[in-house]
């Protein structure tokens, strides 16, 4: 569903990311992990059509970004740690605009099932702008699902929650890939990030370093591979530095 | 050659029909949140009733001296009135980063600066409305004579057109409520100058249709410049 092949991108002469390649099938759930500025944002802005590559491809169920963005769009949801939602306006009437834009036949009913479906429905007619983190994070998983995307991208979608929250989300987003989503997460929670997921690549200096089966592998050892590839990477821009002085 | 007509119109049609849905979709939800805080209005009309009322204070000992500034008063007013415009409404699409929501939409980006010209233009005809009103009480001139409205109405789409580009470019800038008026005064001051000679012209009473046609062709063909400009360019500018 998701192909991402030899993708780079750089910031002036900064390089980001440095030939990521990673491919997703239909219905699988992927979490990719990495250290901060590992470059993790950058990629899912990338495969979101939000961010143009430098070089190297990303195809969505075999559209290539970039030439087809315009119809790939139609495909894709995206939470992010921002809610992407107006605080002034109600949960309804933020959906309904959704709705509107993605041009959907059926709003009324859909806006109301997806109220429902994330217990908001009660609290329709309430401005977004008084809900409390957990509600905006759900109300930002309807919207997102709203016009029924084939790939559900996540940006951190864990920041702010309390355990309560987390928890709904972490059902929210079993009940979405039991729907058969492919989804890709990026988060910093490793533990949480592997047990929701069908497989788990680390992202470290711009390059997937590793990919693991979620089922094969317990917390604790993900752990140690995890502490090891970012612990080498920070020796080596040690040694770097040294050799450079 | 018939046929790939036959079955371009439809395509074409559908096109258009989405992109005016788009377009009304931004619209409806601008309009909506004004509807709910008040905010852009409020702050546009009360700024213009103080400037408004500022000047006819000072002005008070030499009354036919306010008249004859009166118009140049009544555009000083709609531009930086509508600069804080221009920026709420840019703004709105800042805050929680819902541009992003937009710009993963799947409608043509062009569509955004249709919608953002049209909604930002209805609240800055709504002040122009409220300072017409004001004008004529304050100044006793005929600022609602239809030649007048008319160079309000064509200046005005030309200022919004500019405005809405140039903070769209600025909205990720740190220091965009400094950049905005920098940026965009320079820019739309030629048809500021020219709707504004043609709005003394037209109260008047007597215009000279000369001056009034020559200066509203002028101004349309700003608008329709800029335009083009917008919606050849907006889509470059967000995905920068």
């Amino acid at each position: 569903m998701i192909e991402i092949n030899g993708l780079v991108k750089q910031y002036g002469l900064q390089p980001v990311l440095r030939g990521v390649n990673l491919h997703i099938k239909a219905g699988e759930f992927v979490t990719l992990v990495g250290s901060n500025g590992a470059g993790k944002s950058t990629l899912l802005r990338i495969v979101a059509t939000l961010l143009k590559p430098t070089s190297g491809t990303v195809k969505i169920g075999g559209w290539h970004l970039g030439r087809n963005s315009h119809r790939v769009r139609r495909h894709i949801g995206l939470v992010s740690h921002q809610t992407l939602l107006y605080s002034d306006l109600t949960a309804a009437e933020n959906l309904h605009f959704f709705a509107r834009l993605y041009q959907l036949d059926d709003a009324e009913e859909r806006v109301e099932n997806a109220l429902r479906e994330v217990g908001l429905f009660a609290r329709q007619r309430d401005p977004v702008g008084t809900f409390s983190r957990g509600m905006k994070q759900r109300l930002t998983i309807a919207r997102a699902t709203l016009h029924e995307p084939d790939v559900l991208l996540l940006d951190e979608p864990y920041t702010g929650l309390d355990q309560d929250a987390a928890a709904l989300l972490d059902n929210l987003l079993r009940r979405e890939s039991a729907n058969g989503r492919t989804i890709l997460m990026i988060t910093h929670d490793l533990v949480h990030g592997l047990n929701i997921c069908h497989r788990a690549a680390i992202l470290s200096r711009g390059k997937i370093m590793r990919e693991v089966d979620s089922s094969s592998i317990d917390a604790h050892q993900f752990l140690e591979i995890y502490t090891d590839l970012t612990r080498s990477k920070k020796k080596n821009s040690k040694k770097a530095q040294v050799n450079g002085r | 050659m018939t046929t790939q007509h036959a079955t371009a119109a439809p395509a074409e049609k559908k096109m258009t029909q989405s992109f005016s849905r788009s377009v009304w979709a931004i619209v409806w939800k601008d309009l909506q949140i004004e509807k709910h805080t008040r905010q852009t209005m409020s702050v546009m009309i009360m700024y213009a009733l103080v400037t408004v009322i500022m000047f006819n204070f000072a002005l008070e000992q030499d009354l036919d001296a306010a008249r004859r500034v009166a118009t140049g008063l009544l555009w000083a007013t709609i531009l930086l009135a509508g600069t804080l415009g221009l920026s709420r409404s840019m703004s709105l699409e800042r805050e929680n980063q819902t541009i992003d929501a937009l710009l993963i939409a799947p409608i043509d980006r062009r569509a955004v600066y249709a919608a953002k010209v049209i909604s930002v233009s209805i609240f800055t005809f709504l002040l122009e409305a409220v300072l017409v009103f004001i004008f004529i009480i304050f100044f006793n001139k005929p600022f609602y004579y239809p030649l007048v409205l008319l160079a309000l109405f064509l200046g005005t789409i030309g200022y919004v057109a500019a405005g809405v580009l140039i903070t769209s470019m600025t909205i990720q800038a740190r220091s965009r409520e400094v950049l905005l008026p920098i940026l965009l005064l320079p820019i739309t001051l030629p048809v500021v100058l020219l709707a504004a000679t043609a709005v003394s012209e037209a109260i008047t009473g007597q215009p000279e249709m000369s001056i009034i046609s020559s200066t509203l062709s002028l101004v349309l063909a700003f608008d329709l410049t800029i335009l083009a400009a917008g919606f050849l360019t907006f889509p470059l500018v967000l995905e920068s």
